[in-house]
């Protein structure tokens, strides 16, 4: 504010008055002189010589800018006390200037206007302005008849603008156009395009003549051009045409409003009145005849070919609606009757209208020949030629040759199956092959009449047969065989090979791709004939054919679809599936080329289904098409698998992300990134070889798993759900970490710590994937027990470890009272991330890690020693186990040697020494690693220890022996699994078992 | 669209690449073109007025991929030293090098935003790299491939690249699934068919494959030209009724996408065709071979 004060503006003269000043003159003296200086120092006031107050403001206590200093109100620049618009927010004021000037500043714009003056008032603007205003005040003056102010439209300038003399003087009249028409080409061409427009849309013949024409008959039609020109007065100045109002109806009253024909009418009848060729002479006859006394209420009409309106349908009588009458008439095209003059083509310079009048075509409905039968027939359909045929030929015997006898019966059968139109179409098309001759009457033909007489006797059998809709088994129909003994094919010989394998499902390929060279049909029929997974039980063949039946007609299911009423409902349903399972394989197989492959699985969905396939014997030619087949069959091949984008990812692709509050990323995502970080540089050194010989391990390799695992799947099919918990358990994981463990820190102790810390750990390491921070790390390392920073000494850390185990047998006790199953599969679970782990502990794995079922990728670069992998099966644990006893104790001594090595005190020595971890994180890394091996080492042989402590627990021995059997596992995994292919199994059952291990813990709470 | 439609007539030749010619393609209205090469160069051209326009140096390496934003402000490139740069296009800088990829990358894209690069690399992964922040690391890597990825395709929600362990997978952000199609054979490069339907890959076993992308299955294979050792590209025409690619000898392929046959062959380069690019709206393509030279094909 007090810097406002050096540069404030002064708005406006300040008002003085004679007495004030001098008043205040006289004060100031007075004061001046003295006597007020005697006042304290608060009171005095400082004045300017003119004995005005000289500060305001900031020396008085508060800025004023009054009076003096011209703001104009008293308050000075008060502040508006706020008010809130919200609720008349609408009521936005329109200012004008009016607004923000004075009266005498209002007085004074009165006077001075700005305008034109009238010598150049070209367009009479001013002139009008001023002739308005006179009116008003005249009007002010005197009263008259009709009160208000008259309405601007009447009045007219008084005077003639500038323009409109010049225009006068240049031979303008008044009414016309500016528009120099003639010689306007534009025009001109626009007329004509309008024209061959209209022309063009009209169905009128007639204009369509006329319209190549047009060209001339504009020239012809130029000395009537001022006729049109005349025409166009309105557009340029309203004239405004008076319809003196000679009804007797109230004002605005239109009795023809809703009915306009009678206005035709009587306007017709007026204009017969009038004399008729009044009407017809001209447009301007036309339209003085409107505006005739009579009509009253006629709209101007002008018709001109600018103006004809090309949309119009004839349905105007919207449009005729009585016009004000004061109102100056606007150009509407009235009615389709009076184009009707225009019709005639009287009317010089019009054409006729394209379309003059709404009619509703009607169209005679076509005559019928006399001769016509009203029966449809198609032609060359299957029962024309049975028709044809009726009268059976001889029988003759077959040509010599053997050869031409196969192919006319081959013929014969198509033609009988696929109609006459068969015979027609090949005959054409071997006209000039010889061998075909008999097609047309050459060698032959008798036998191949005869033929096809059989074969068409055959299949009309058969299709009575099926419009029958009893598809009974058994019964005289064309099967592959048979259709191959047509054909000359050797017959396939029938052998009972075991079922599911590859050559089968080929056999199966070829057969179908046989049939499908000549025959693309897949009609049910068919496809029942050739196929029958069933044979063995008619019934149940009869119910799949029945099913098949439903299947391709679509459609509703009839309820009644089981044949068999008395299987039960899930036999039923057990049935339903495997015909599914059936027809797909069938479709697969008829799709042949290019298809997907009949894998096994698929086939193994059929009990006892595919074993009913027929494998023939194949001929040495066929099998190399077969090997083709077989490639393009396994290729391409498609795998899905579950990949989890990352957040940001999907933000940047903004999608939503399919994971969204789902748990940390599937373990396939840890890329050889995690390992880099966790492994020591010597390890990576070792690491990096090993792509280079897995690689080359992988082609033969993957195929074979990835048969394996679907085989796996299909084998653990009840199981099938736990992929599908995979996906959202890790949830639950995090907390595992996290929350849970303060609560365990005090418990008992236990061995079967052991594999919970693995679990924990491991899941720590995904999560450290993603949060690489070593603040992270540092909580982390708190939750499980271990110290973090790197310096601290040992030995605390070790007692601390101690302690966790020991509460962990008491949760691995309960882990048995879950029920068998689930705890299996989730177990298994938890073995496999034990794996992973230890690839990672061992510096050799390259962290692929796979997720899913089929992923063989994860292991495929970890190197064989550290590669664990395990059998998904339920009963891995005390089978497999027992199996390899052999060589698992080999691998436990391994073990036993490395426990020894890591006694508690060399621990980290030994550990690093190993292998070689100096880098600070590799030894955060290698403290967890070393950790969870000891403990799983431990836990094994501290059997012990944990049952004398844990004695008083019924159930604690059956699980620390379990317990011990995994580890056990563990160990000897570890050691064997090297050459063994890379199980992609491992992830999956990896899961299982941590899922397990956190349901316990749920459990525990 | 008939024989005649296709872009057979040279209308120009684009020189200034010392080498090779690894990879052209047009932008996305297909005004200009970008080529990269061995001279370790990316070029800027008008291939419609024969002009080159911008040379942009800084890679290490050949450069052997290169795409453009959809408003072309940006580039990103890829090449043998194993980074990827992230270019101004008109003030020709590098914004940003991403680094991390353990091997040559193979190839580059931009996502629909442009706010995401894809890169695929022999290191047998594809990486994402965040445009939008200045992190450093990328946002995902996929490496489930078993070995190098030479190709890579986007759409709005999928990311497809081709790999030399002969599978084409399909990466589903939406839905999260990845879809492996195994071909058999090495992929070298992978495009969409115009309506996104199709994927055609083009293999090392001298054959395209066409698949369809909603079951897997294989469609088509278009056989005739000679692909066994480069890497050379594959595309559908902007009408999706022909399939073009290069060849080794120079020649380049035009089969009918439907019955595969081979409607229009002409030899084009002197030496291997490693790149064909079509005009997204015109019937116009470029294509760059080892011979240095970039050629603007029209009818």
């Amino acid at each position: 504010m007090e810097s406002d004060e050096d540069d404030f503006v002064f708005y406006g003269t300040p008002i003085e008055r004679e007495d004030d000043v001098i008043s205040r003159k006289k004060k100031a003296i007075a004061e001046s002189s003295g006597q007020l200086r005697t006042l304290p120092a608060w009171k005095q006031e400082v004045r300017d010589d003119e004995g005005r107050r000289r500060f305001h403001g900031a020396f008085t206590g508060g800025y004023s800018a009054g009076y003096y200093n011209t703001v104009g109100s008293k308050e000075g620049w008060a502040p508006q006390s706020f008010k809130s618009s919200r609720k008349n927010r609408a009521e936005i004021k329109e200012q004008n200037i009016l607004n923000f000037l004075d009266e005498d500043e209002k007085s004074e714009l009165e006077g001075r206007f700005l305008g034109t003056t009238s010598q150049f008032d070209t367009f009479g603007f001013t002139a009008a302005e001023i002739a308005r205003k006179q009116a008003e005040t005249e009007q002010k003056q005197r009263p008259s008849v009709i009160p208000g102010p008259a309405p601007d439209e009447i009045v007219v300038p008084a005077n003639e603008s500038i323009g409109v003399k010049l225009l006068l003087k240049m031979g303008w009249s008044r009414g016309r156009t500016i528009k120099d028409s003639h010689s306007d080409a534009l025009y001109d061409a626009r007329r004509q395009a309008r024209r061959a427009f209209l022309a063009f849309s009209s169905d009128d013949p007639k204009v369509k003549v006329s319209e190549s024409e047009s060209v001339q008959g504009d020239i012809e039609n130029f000395p009537e051009e001022p006729v049109n020109d005349d025409a166009q007065i309105s557009k340029s100045t309203p004239v405004y045409v008076l319809n003196p109002k000679q009804d007797l109806h109230g004002l605005g009253f239109d009795p023809y409003k809703h009915a306009p024909e009678f206005r035709e009418k009587k306007r017709s009848r007026l204009a017969n009145k009038g004399g008729l060729g009044f009407s017809r002479d001209s447009l301007f006859g036309l339209k003085s005849g409107k505006a005739a006394p009579g009509f009253g209420i006629g709209a101007l009409e002008e018709l001109d070919a600018e103006d004809e309106d090309v949309y119009a349908t004839g349905y105007e009588f919207e449009d005729a609606y009585v016009q004000e009458v004061e109102e100056p008439s606007t150009l509407r095209l009235e009615n389709p009757t009076k184009k009707e003059p225009k019709d005639q083509g009287d009317l010089p310079g019009f054409r006729v209208a394209s379309n003059s009048d709404y009619k509703m075509e009607r169209f005679e409905a076509p005559l019928i020949p006399k001769d016509f039968v009203p029966h449809h027939k198609f032609s060359g359909p299957l029962d024309l030629n049975r028709k044809s045929y009726e009268v059976t030929p001889p029988d003759t015997p077959p040509p010599e040759d053997g050869n031409l006898k196969l192919l006319i019966e081959g013929v014969a059968n198509l033609v009988a199956k696929c109609g006459k139109l068969y015979e027609d179409l090949s005959r054409e098309k071997n006209q000039s092959n010889p061998l075909f001759s008999f097609l047309s009457g050459g060698t032959g033909h008798e036998y191949y009449a005869r033929k096809l007489w059989e074969a068409q006797q055959k299949h009309n059998d058969q299709t009575s047969q099926q419009l029958d809709g009893k598809m009974t088994p058994g019964l005289n129909k064309l099967t592959a065989e048979s259709r191959g003994q047509i054909l000359g094919e050797k017959p396939l010989e029938k052998s009972s090979q075991g079922p599911s394998s590859f050559v089968a499902s080929t056999d199966i390929q070829l057969q179908f791709n046989l049939t499908d060279t000549f025959t693309k049909s897949t009609s049910v029929s068919e496809l029942m004939n050739v196929e029958k997974p069933f044979k063995d039980d008619p019934a149940k063949q009869e119910r799949f054919e029945q099913f098949l039946k439903e299947k391709y007609k679509g459609g509703l299911r009839s309820a009644s679809s089981s044949l068999a009423s008395d299987m039960s409902e899930a036999a039923r349903a057990q049935e339903r599936l495997s015909f599914e399972a059936a027809a797909e394989a069938i479709e697969k197989g008829r799709q042949g080329r290019g298809s997907k492959p009949l894998t096994p699985s698929a086939m193994d969905f059929i009990p006892g289904g595919v074993k009913q396939f027929t494998s023939g014997e194949l001929e040495p030619k066929t099998n190399l098409q077969a090997d083709d087949i077989l490639r393009k069959k396994t290729y391409p091949k498609r795998e899905e698998f579950q990949w989890r984008p990352s957040p940001l990812l999907c933000k940047r692709f903004d999608l939503i992300d399919p994971y969204m509050g789902k748990p940390p990323p599937a373990p396939r995502i840890r890329s050889k990134m995690d390992s880099l970080i966790f492994t020591s540089d010597s390890v990576k050194g070792i690491k990096m070889d090993d792509p280079v010989t897995s690689k080359k391990e992988i082609s033969p390799l993957q195929q074979y798993t990835t048969e394996d695992i679907t085989k796996n799947i299909t084998e653990n099919e009840p199981e099938g759900d736990v992929e599908v918990e995979n996906i959202e358990r890790p949830v639950d994981l995090y907390k595992a970490i996290f929350s849970d463990d303060s609560d365990d820190e005090g418990g008992d102790s236990g061995i079967g710590r052991v594999d919970n810390q693995e679990k924990k750990a491991e899941v720590a390491n995904t999560a450290l994937s993603r949060l690489i921070a070593g603040d992270f790390l540092e909580s982390l390392g708190k939750e499980l027990g271990i110290e973090v920073p790197p310096d601290m000494p040992y030995p605390t850390q070790k007692s601390k470890n101690i302690a966790p185990q020991k509460e962990l047998v008491n949760e691995d006790t309960r882990i048995e009272t879950l029920d068998s199953q689930n705890n299996e599969e989730i177990s298994l679970n938890h073995d496999l991330r034990y794996g992973q782990h230890i690839a990672h502990e061992g510096g050799l794995s390259k962290g692929g890690t796979i997720h899913g079922n089929n992923r063989e990728n994860s292991n495929v670069k970890t190197k064989g020693a550290s590669t664990m992998s395990y059998k998904p099966g339920n009963h891995d644990y005390s089978s497999s186990s027992e199996e390899e006893k052999g060589r698992k104790r080999s691998s436990r001594e391994k073990y036993d040697e490395h426990r020894k090595l890591k006694t508690p005190v060399t621990h980290r020595r030994d550990y690093s020494s190993s292998s070689s971890l100096e880098e600070e994180k590799s030894r955060k890394r290698s403290r967890h690693h070393r950790h969870k091996r000891r403990d799983a080492g431990s836990d094994s042989s501290s059997d012990d220890e944990r049952r004398d402590r844990h004695s008083s627990r019924s159930k604690e021995k059956k699980g620390s022996s379990r317990e011990k059997s995994r580890s056990e596992k563990h160990s000897k995994h570890r050691k064997h699994r090297k050459h063994e292919s890379p199980d992609r199994h491992s992830r999956y059952s990896n899961e299982k078992d941590n899922s397990r291990s956190r349901s316990e813990k749920k459990r525990r709470e | 669209m008939s024989v005649e439609d296709l872009p057979r007539k040279e209308v120009n030749v684009l020189k200034g690449h010392e080498g090779a010619v690894l990879a052209a393609r047009f932008n996305g209205d297909g005004n200009y073109c970008l080529s990269c090469g061995k001279d370790r160069t990316i070029r800027l051209w008008n291939p419609h007025r024969g002009i080159h326009i911008k040379t942009y140096k800084s890679h290490g390496r050949e450069v052997r991929d290169v795409h453009v934003t959809p408003d072309n402000s940006k580039l990103c490139s890829c090449g043998g030293d194993r980074q990827i740069f992230y270019w101004d296009v008109a003030t020709g800088r590098v914004i940003r090098k991403f680094r991390g990829h353990d091997g040559e990358v193979n190839g580059v894209k931009f996502n629909e935003y442009s706010s995401v690069v894809v890169s695929a690399g022999y290191d047998q992964s594809l990486r994402a790299w965040d445009c939008r922040s200045h992190s450093t690391e990328p946002i995902q890597i996929i490496d489930t491939f078993a070995d190098s990825v030479m190709s890579i395709c986007l759409t709005k929600t999928e990311i497809i690249g081709g790999s030399v362990d002969g599978t084409v997978r399909t990466f589903d952000i939406r839905i999260g699934r990845e879809i492996s199609d195994n071909l058999g054979q090495p992929v070298n490069c992978v495009s969409m068919s115009n309506d996104g339907n199709c994927i055609l890959a083009g293999c090392l076993d001298s054959t395209l494959r066409l698949l369809d992308r909603s079951t897997g299955e294989l469609l088509q294979e278009y056989k005739g030209h000679t692909n066994k050792s480069y890497k050379l590209d594959c595309c559908l025409t902007n009408t999706d009724a022909h399939v073009t690619g290069g060849s080794e000898d120079g020649y380049i392929y035009f089969w009918d996408l439907v019955d595969a046959s081979v409607v229009s062959r002409f030899r084009a380069h002197t030496s291997v065709v490693t790149s064909v690019s079509y005009h997204p709206k015109e019937n116009c393509m470029v294509t760059s071979s080892v011979d240095g030279t970039i050629r603007v094909w029209k009818t």
